[in-house]
């Protein structure tokens, strides 16, 4: 309604409304700004039933799967990532008390206020999106997915679920982990190992780093058979470690040769993929890295073949470096055993859960960008506050749907 | 009172308030709006009676008539959901409601005016998606939607899906407009029990639209989501459970089936005691009857799945509970039948619509008990008896009440007056080709004809031959009707202002009303009280001098 037709109403006084003094935003068929307030009011709270109810059929589909396969829930939960959620929760209830510290401020028409509350309401929001997109991104990497995208590698020998990220952190903690190595590993698009690399950073402070980096190269014939089966040690180690630690306790002076990793092909694993053997000393651990032909290039989506002899062995190996909790990491992580049928179902409902609730916090954002122009433009006053109550409650209710999605997705056993 | 706004004031009326068809698309007045509903809905109409019909020929004999079985399942489907989606479920509240009940309240529009447009443009959207989706190839799940079949079918489901999830959101911002609109802009001096009956349908129905329609978009969403991406949350193949689609859509669908009906009812209850010239008998017993079915449709869902596999105790419950709605709606009839009782009563062509209706809900709410018991149901489930049942209920209750409404309301918001023998010709031509048409499937369908079936044994033939005949009676009943009140609209006789001597405020209302409904603001009588109105020879309705108000309403609340 613009305000030449509402002045033209005024005019004929038809309803009897008296609009004399009001803010310029108040309605023509409103009585007054009260009663354009408590209408909208109403019918923000109308609309926040509805936000419930539409969320609703997701937290039944969550109840019924978790009471139907809780095997899947108390398995899979551990690919979230429990720091970014709990940070992100912080942010959002930070954020919905500076939201409602702007209807605070619209009330009592403090305009720099109000503009300051919008403005972290804004950035917190944001920033909730971007850790939300790093953990997205993280389990698209790790093929984490819903449905039929589910795809991380499972080791077809039933073994542990590995992921990429698994694979990195695994041979991390069983094998390099405790020296503060980082992994990586390049594929073919067949999905046979290409290239790996070490690097072997320093495991305590004084403790000079060591191995720097190892390749391991294979090549195919025609038929996509591996026609270099034999391990070829093409890694050597720079410098050694200092000091007197070991995989087996041996006290080792410094020296060029401790620890060697040692990458080889496994020809038992071979054509499914390489086998990585890791040289701990003098004795091979086998740290079996298989690269499943599924798992697609580019990006090492490969499957840890580590059995959980090897993981307690190594394990032990670390014990000597006082790394207890590295250790319980360890364990825990490789005590899962394969993953159960349709594990995929728990990152559905995860997609669907946070992504819906995630396309509600963009809205927000643009809600409240569009409420900070007009508080800019200075429309908000104690006698129109309306969109900024209304918008607080919306945001209030996306966080409070965060701190229910919160614990029932990150924090279950 | 009412004699003095009967004389031209100096507003314009609401279609000549502001010109040009920009005016039309950004208007935010709840008439115009509702013309708009009014016009996309009755569009729907015929094309969801277009493809009826085609359904009806292609049964008219066994095996192939005129399209092959693929075909035929899109026909079908297409035909159930724009009739359900487009025609039915917006019809009263969105077209007839929009456009009445401010009026009936006195208010000067709803509460949310430019929630409204958002709505009807939600309604566009979602009425071409579906129109693209026919285009693109048709769909052929059934207007349920049904996983896993509606997961892999090589229609054009995602159209439709979203056209759904767009149409449920127009619902729901029109039910949180209407609820509002009733809690906030009722007069001085009208509490909830001076309301309109048809306001408290409405009110009723509201509240279903707001707590039900979510899950219903939710539900599409998923559906569209499963479609796109293979969430797997109703693919049983990936783990999931279509079941549990089943269980979220009936959440919605039953009480999308009290969406329907209830604003009829509402307006069944108003044209029952305007042309019986007798107060509503049971007035608060309506009201009350109108909020229970309203509840109690959220807690028999789950008689559409007796067959699907449900636990034996749920099907015992949703059967008991599903009993416990017969009362509510018997009261509603009773209540009628008492109103009728000793009447004056007027046979206006809306008040044929107000009869035929009693009869065909009395008739599709027995059907609907048989329904509810557990062993029948296994028997009948599937067949035509459901579709004649739903029918009854769907079309012949709430499509002939949106009918009746149509005719009752249409001198005051279009100012014009329609052919009341051709309508009274067609009214019983509806209920005699809606009787032709429906109660040979009730007979086919408890002799094992089975619902949505292209092909059929030879002694189902005649049953389905006297219901394709009965269609096009009905068809061609309501395309007449289109015709003359597309006639009277462009060139009808002015109406009078109040020409069936009602008693609701919006027969105080200038005819058309003006933008924002009233010059002065309307007087408060006492409701459904007929003793004080008087017909004039030109067919108009006024008050006695001396008529004591019951209050004024000189503002709102």
């Amino acid at each position: 309604m613009s305000q030449s037709d509402k002045d033209k109403h005024d005019d004929h006084g038809g309803h009897g409304h008296g609009h004399a003094n009001q803010s310029r935003f108040i309605q023509h068929h409103y009585d007054d700004a009260q009663h354009q307030f408590d209408s909208g009011k109403l019918g923000i709270w109308l609309f926040l039933v509805q936000e419930v109810l539409f969320f609703s059929a997701l937290f039944v589909a969550y109840i019924l799967y978790r009471h139907h396969r809780p095997e899947i829930y108390s398995y899979a939960h551990h690919y979230l990532d429990v720091k970014m959620g709990a940070i992100n929760t912080a942010v959002l209830i930070f954020s919905s008390l500076t939201a409602a510290w702007a209807v605070r401020c619209a009330q009592l028409g403090q305009r720099k206020g109000l503009i300051l509350t919008l403005s972290i309401t804004i950035v917190c929001a944001v920033a909730f999106l971007v850790i939300k997109y790093q953990e997205y991104s993280h389990k698209i990497h790790e093929g984490i997915l819903f449905g039929e995208k589910f795809d991380p590698c499972v080791s077809s020998g039933g073994g542990p679920l590995v992921t990429k990220r698994n694979l990195c952190e695994g041979i991390k903690s069983s094998v390099v982990f405790d020296r503060g190595a980082t992994y990586s590993v390049a594929t073919q698009p067949t999905g046979c190992l290409d290239a790996a690399k070490i690097d072997h950073s320093p495991l305590q402070p004084g403790i000079q780093a060591t191995c720097k980096v190892a390749e391991v190269k294979f090549t195919r014939d025609a038929k996509g058979n591996k026609t270099d089966g034999a391990a070829r040690d093409i890694e050597r180690c720079e410098e050694g470690y200092v000091g007197g630690h070991g995989a087996h306790g041996e006290a080792k002076g410094k020296g060029p040769k401790f620890p060697c990793w040692t990458f080889s092909a496994n020809p038992n694993i071979c054509p499914t993929g390489p086998a990585v053997l890791v040289h701990y000393g003098d004795e091979a651990v086998h740290a079996g890295v298989e690269i499943r032909p599924t798992c697609d290039a580019p990006g090492p989506v490969v499957n840890k073949e580590v059995d959980a002899a090897t993981t307690l062995a190594m394990g032990k190996g670390g014990t000597t470096h006082e790394m207890p909790k590295t250790k319980h990491e360890l364990q825990h992580e490789f005590s899962m055993g394969p993953p159960p049928p349709h594990t995929n179902m728990f990152f559905s409902i995860y997609f669907a859960m946070t992504g819906l609730h995630g396309i509600h916090v963009l809205v927000g954002i643009l809600v409240f960008l569009w409420l900070l122009f007009r508080a800019v433009r200075g429309d908000f006053t104690p006698d129109y506050f309306g969109p900024i109550d209304y918008a607080a409650l919306y945001w209030h209710i996306v966080d409070l749907i965060w701190i229910f999605l919160f614990p029932l997705l990150y924090l279950i056993h | 009172m009412s004699s003095t706004t009967a004389t031209p004031g100096h507003e314009p009326n609401y279609f000549h308030a502001k010109k040009g068809i920009k005016n039309w698309l950004y208007t935010v007045d709840h008439k115009r709006i509702g013309l708009m509903y009014l016009f996309g809905i009755l569009g729907a109409l015929l094309l969801g009676g277009f493809f009826a019909l085609l359904v009806r020929i292609e049964l008219f004999a066994p095996g192939l008539t005129i399209v092959g079985k693929d075909r035929y399942n899109e026909f079908f489907t297409l035909h159930g959901a724009v009739m359900v989606f487009l025609v039915i479920v917006p019809g009263i509240p969105a077209a007839l409601g929009n456009i009445m009940l401010p009026i009936q309240l006195g208010a000067p529009d709803v509460a949310f005016p430019k929630l409204n447009l958002a709505s009807f443009y939600l309604w566009c959207v979602g009425a071409l998606l579906m129109v693209y989706s026919i285009a693109n190839g048709g769909v052929d799940t059934g207007w349920t939607f049904y996983t896993p079949y509606s997961l892999h079918s090589a229609g054009s489901v995602w159209p439709a899906v979203l056209g759904v999830f767009l149409l449920g959101f127009s619902s729901i911002f029109t039910g949180l407009n209407f609820i509002v609109t009733v809690h906030k802009f009722r007069p001085q001096g009208m509490g909830w029990f001076q309301m309109p009956l048809n306001v408290w349908a409405l009110y009723s129905t509201a509240v279903v639209q707001v707590l039900a329609t979510p899950v219903l978009g939710i539900t599409v969403l998923l559906l569209f989501v499963e479609r796109t991406l293979h969430i797997g949350i109703f693919d049983p193949t990936l783990g999931g459970d279509p079941v549990l689609f089943q269980h979220f859509f009936w959440f919605y669908s039953h009480p999308a089936v009290y969406i329907m009906i209830l604003p009829a009812m509402g307006v069944i209850s108003e044209l029952m005691t305007t042309f019986s010239r007798k107060p509503i008998f049971g007035y608060r017993f309506i009201a009350y009857s109108s909020i229970s079915l309203a509840l109690l449709s959220f807690l028999v869902w789950g008689h559409h799945m007796f067959v699907s596999g449900q636990s034996k105790l749920a099907t015992m419950v949703f059967s008991a509970l599903t009993f416990s709605v017969g009362i509510p709606s018997a009261i509603k009839v009773f209540n009628w039948a008492a109103t009728l009782y000793k009447g004056d009563i007027r046979l206006k062509s809306p008040m044929y619509y107000a009869l035929s209706f009693l009869l065909l809900f009395t008739i599709g709410g027995l059907t609907g008990l048989f329904l509810g018991i557990l062993s029948v149901d296994v028997h009948l489930h599937d067949t035509y008896f459901v579709v004649a049942h739903f029918h009854y209920v769907m079309m012949g209750s709430t499509l002939v009440a949106f009918l009746g409404g149509l005719h009752y309301w249409f001198p005051k918001f279009t100012g014009k007056m329609y052919n009341e023998g051709l309508a009274k010709l067609c009214a019983v031509g509806v209920f005699l080709g809606f009787n032709l048409t429906f109660l040979p499937q009730f007979i086919m369908g408890s002799r094992g004809m089975p619902r949505r079936y292209w092909d059929y044994d030879s002694e189902f033939q005649i049953f389905h031959q006297l219901s394709t005949i009965g269609a096009f009676v009905l068809g061609i009943s309501i395309f007449i009707q289109v015709i003359y009140l597309g006639i009277a609209f462009k060139s009808g006789k002015k109406a009078p202002q109040n020409p069936w001597g009602a008693t609701t405020l919006e027969w105080q209302a200038p005819t058309p009303p003006t933008e924002f409904n009233f010059e002065v603001p309307p007087t408060l009588y006492e409701l459904y009280n007929y003793d004080d109105l008087e017909e004039q020879p030109d067919g108009n309705w006024v008050r006695k001098p001396g008529s004591q108000p019951a209050s004024t309403s000189s503002a709102h609340h």
